[in-house]
């Protein structure tokens, strides 16, 4: 229309210009509809699997490890709510009042306890080049949208804040996933390990039954929890590096454990490969699960959208960045539990009682506790 | 337990408006939650003249009130007590800049007791119509009786409902006085406080000296940055020593305060609300420091004061448990509504932070001398970490509604170029008690003994509690990293931390 033309060629155009774009601003708005609902039903596709893990439901995870076996008691034992309150450690009666159901107060030795572990637990990990964090509790609920949870709906997990767009978190992965959101990080940073600590909160809605039973599953305990962003190609040995250190901490404490490889059923939706760790708890009379490893490979980054700018430009690049640098890649992300302390204290409490009611105290932790041997029964 | 929660959510009365607090340890209980009266144009409150004789008569329509907003709790108020001390009260509502309304008060607690007389006589007829139901009577006779019984019952039964509602307005009026005063507190605002002590002087620095946002960014030790993307504003990451310090700042604490023959408890952190209101906070209404849980009646606690004071609740112990003294490890969650301005930079005023709070539930006659020893802790606890700071008692209008007595302590922020409050120490004596029904049986029977309790037990009476902070792990951080900064940038740690961090006693620049 910018040259000449005839009037009736002119308005001819005029015509067809005017219903382009109609048909424009409608298609584009589909395309947004459509873009959208793509998201949507998209955002839920799992992330794909490690060959190697087993095909099935919970019975078809594979032992990875067992390290030590179950101790041998000679008198009757009890479980870890008989032994908190007969050495007045752990409080369930007065939290129900005061909180409601799985809350729970520490008392005397049992806050020495949690201290050492994390403190233990924090020097440990540390010389393995982990940065310690604490973090916000407080998140907003996008952020926990990104790292695979769900805040909204049945059965959440998640506590949101009234009048808020805030949650609180289940674990120290969320707020550490965060920090780097959005961002190209250089080659050179990586990879990023941390070892956060944090109070998490958790509904615990639709859990039921008997594995719900005093420490064993609450709304709110202490967790220290490492997370690792790394190049792709080193996310499996990083793997390795998490889960070894979860195997050592539970060794250098006595623990009796196996390591699972869970199957395909088992594994969240961000995991493509998920070792986890189940201690036996004889109070309880079963394994029960300590801690979890999981690498996420890039589900959460796309997602949280950290990217990474490698440092050599690919040989054969079919898309380069701005000015010749390389193009941005996705960082893998894994996360790991170091220290979740209600399900430590079950089982030290319940392996490490005596026939007199005290409970020795592993030999890593009691530097930590001021020296402390033993937890006694006390004469009232 | 459990009133829906929409039914609490009535609209605050417009001339209840809640206090600003600009200082985290302050708090007041005022009636944002149980607002059903909204007389917006007289006195917000409906004061009615019973009179024994108009008891039946007398009830405007607007008293009828919604049945189902009825308080989920009551404080045992000795409305006696105020009664007879009713001067005394009033000065000391003037004094505290209190909003609450003892004429009220006073009026409600008349009609009531009123009330509750003609309850009473009504009652004792009904008894006696029914006795001479019971002989042989005329026909005629029989059918006045049973008129006039049928006629009693009515009348009762619109008067106990009456009654009820009169408790609970009276309730709901009366729960907002503050406590009494120390006669030693200073009367007036915050300039009027006066100096209880004050320890060292302010470091004199040679270089230019940075404030602990400077410093937190310089040494890597604080990321807010971050924090404000994932969070919102005033939410932070520690990294590196930072981690390792508030570590070591707790556990020196718990084995400083251990010593001094303190429990060392870990806390919820999720608590129901009924309980933040009986510790003398505010849950709901406009500039809650409160967080409150979506679909539940659950809150976030702001201090370990408020759980620890639940775990006795609506308990009788044993004079001989007392005192019970602990010292209480939780995070703390705040709003900060209303606080703006200079006085929320970097980790003086954030919304989440660890703490240890000492508690001490004890014997009336007790309290004071507690009351010393905790701040005597606390002020032996910063003089060991090297800080300068003055301990103030605090003047009438800056305590809370719980505080008989507060001393709050403010350290010396070089970087912030003032000082800052790290703690405050407060004895509530039976405030919290009344509200929370802790209360304790003597040993001895008392000698004069107008009231005892079941089978010659003495009667059991309120316990005191206090509360005082041993350890605000973000503004302990801003004075040690302010205060034992170096000019080639590194931060040297108190010598009493060193062996709780490792041994290290220097946190020094990074090198990229």
């Amino acid at each position: 229309m910018k040259g000449k033309l005839e009037p009736s060629e002119r308005e001819r155009l005029v015509e067809e210009g005017k219903n382009l774009k109609e048909s424009l601003v409608t298609l584009e708005e589909d395309l947004v509809k459509l873009k959208d609902e793509l998201q949507h039903v998209a955002q839920s596709i799992p992330n794909m699997t490690h060959p190697d893990v087993p095909v099935g439901g919970e019975d078809s995870s594979a032992i990875r490890q067992e390290v030590g076996s179950p101790r041998e008691f000679s008198f009757p034992i009890k479980d870890h709510l008989q032994l908190g309150k007969d050495l007045d450690l752990i409080d369930f009666d007065s939290a129900a009042e005061v909180s409601g159901s799985k809350f729970f107060y520490l008392k005397n030795e049992a806050v020495l306890l949690e201290m050492a572990l994390l403190n233990w637990t924090l020097s440990q990990v540390m010389k393995k080049g982990y940065t310690p964090l604490t973090t916000p509790e407080i998140v907003r609920s996008s952020i926990v949208e990104k790292c695979g949870f769900q805040p909204r709906g049945d059965n959440t997990q998640v506590y949101s804040i009234d009048g808020t767009d805030q949650c609180l978190i289940g674990t120290a992965e969320i707020p550490v996933g965060g920090i780097h959101m959005d961002s190209i990080l250089l080659e050179s940073a990586l990879p990023l390990k941390y070892i956060a600590f944090s109070h998490c909160f958790r509904t615990e809605a639709g859990a039921a039954g008997a594995a719900t039973k005093g420490l064993y599953r609450v709304h709110q305990f202490s967790k220290a929890e490492m997370f690792v962003i790394c190049q792709p190609e080193d996310s499996e040995s990083f793997h390795q590096e998490l889960i070894q250190i979860e195997e050592d901490l539970f060794t250098s404490l006595g623990l009796h454990f196996k390591t699972l490889d869970m199957a395909t059923a088992d594994l969240g939706a961000p995991a493509y490969r998920k070792f986890d760790i189940e201690a036996w708890m004889p109070g309880l009379g079963r394994f029960g699960e300590i801690s979890s490893a999981s690498n996420c490979t890039d589900y959460q980054s796309r997602r949280l959208g950290i990217r990474y700018r490698p440092s050599e430009p690919p040989q054969t690049g079919p898309k380069k960045g701005k000015a010749n640098l390389p193009a941005t890649k996705f960082v893998h992300t894994l996360n790991a539990t170091a220290c979740a302390v209600p399900r430590m204290m079950v089982c030290l409490l319940e392996n490490y009682q005596q026939e007199d009611g005290s409970v020795v105290i592993p030999e890593p932790l009691r530097p930590f506790m001021g020296g402390i041997e033993l937890i006694k029964p006390k004469h009232k | 337990m459990g009133l829906h929660k929409l039914r609490l959510a009535a609209a605050v009365p417009v001339t209840f408006s809640s206090r600003l607090f600009l200082k985290p340890f302050t708090n007041t209980l005022t009636l944002g939650l149980f607002s059903r009266h909204l007389q917006p144009r007289n006195k917000p409150l409906l004061v009615r003249a019973f009179s024994a004789s108009a008891a039946v008569q007398d009830i405007p329509a607007t008293q009828t009130s919604d049945s189902s907003a009825r308080p989920l709790w009551k404080a045992a108020i000795d409305f006696k007590w105020i009664r007879d001390n009713k001067e005394a009260v009033e000065i000391n509502i003037r004094n505290r800049n209190s909003n609450a309304n003892l004429e009220a008060v006073l009026q409600l607690y008349e009609n009531m007791v009123n009330l509750q007389k003609e309850v009473e006589r009504l009652r004792e007829e009904r008894n006696n119509v029914a006795k001479k139901m019971k002989g042989k009577l005329e026909p005629s006779e029989r059918e006045r009786l049973v008129e006039e019984g049928k006629n009693l019952k009515e009348s009762l039964v619109t008067l106990e409902e009456d009654l009820v509602k009169l408790k609970d307005e009276l309730q709901h009026v009366a729960q907002s006085i503050p406590n009494m005063t120390h006669p030693d507190v200073p009367v007036g605002g915050e300039d009027s406080s006066a100096i209880r002590q004050e320890v060292g002087s302010p470091r004199e620095f040679s270089f230019p000296i940075k404030d602990h946002l400077q410093l937190g960014k310089d040494l890597d030790l604080i990321d807010f940055d971050s924090a404000a993307e994932v969070s919102g504003s005033k939410f932070f990451y520690l990294k590196n020593e930072a981690v390792l310090l508030e570590m070591a700042l707790l556990n020196w604490t718990l084995s400083q305060v251990m010593k001094k023959g303190y429990t060392p408890l870990t806390t919820p952190e999720i608590v129901r609300s009924s309980i933040v209101e009986k510790c003398g906070f505010q849950p709901r209404g406009d500039n809650t420091q409160v967080y409150s849980i979506d679909g539940t009646d659950q809150c976030l606690i702001g201090t370990a004061e408020i759980p620890v004071g639940g775990i006795h609740m609506d308990s009788i112990l044993l004079e001989s448990a007392l005192p019970l003294k602990y010292i209480a490890f939780s995070h703390c969650f705040r709003t900060e509504a209303g606080a703006a301005g200079a006085a929320t930079k970097g980790l003086y005023r954030v919304h989440q932070f660890s703490k240890a709070e000492m508690f001490v539930i004890c014997q009336p006659e007790d309290s004071e001398s507690f009351h010393q020893e905790l701040i005597q802790i606390e002020e032996d606890l910063f003089t060991s970490l090297g800080l300068h700071f003055k301990t103030l008692d605090m003047a009438t209008a800056d305590l809370g509604a719980p505080a008989y007595r507060k001393f709050d302590i403010e350290a010396w922020m070089p970087g912030l170029g003032r000082f800052g409050e790290i703690s405050s120490a407060s004895n509530c004596t039976d405030y919290q008690s009344r509200r929370l029904g802790i209360r304790y049986r003597p040993s001895e029977p008392p000698q004069t003994g107008p009231k005892k309790g079941k089978a010659n037990l003495p009667a059991t009476k309120f316990v005191h509690t206090l509360n005082a902070t041993a350890c605000a792990v973000p503004r302990m951080m801003v004075c040690l990293l302010e205060n034992y900064q170096q000019e080639d940038g590194s931060v040297v740690i108190p010598e009493p931390l060193r062996p709780f961090m490792g041994g290290i006693e220097l946190i020094k620049p990074k090198h990229k």
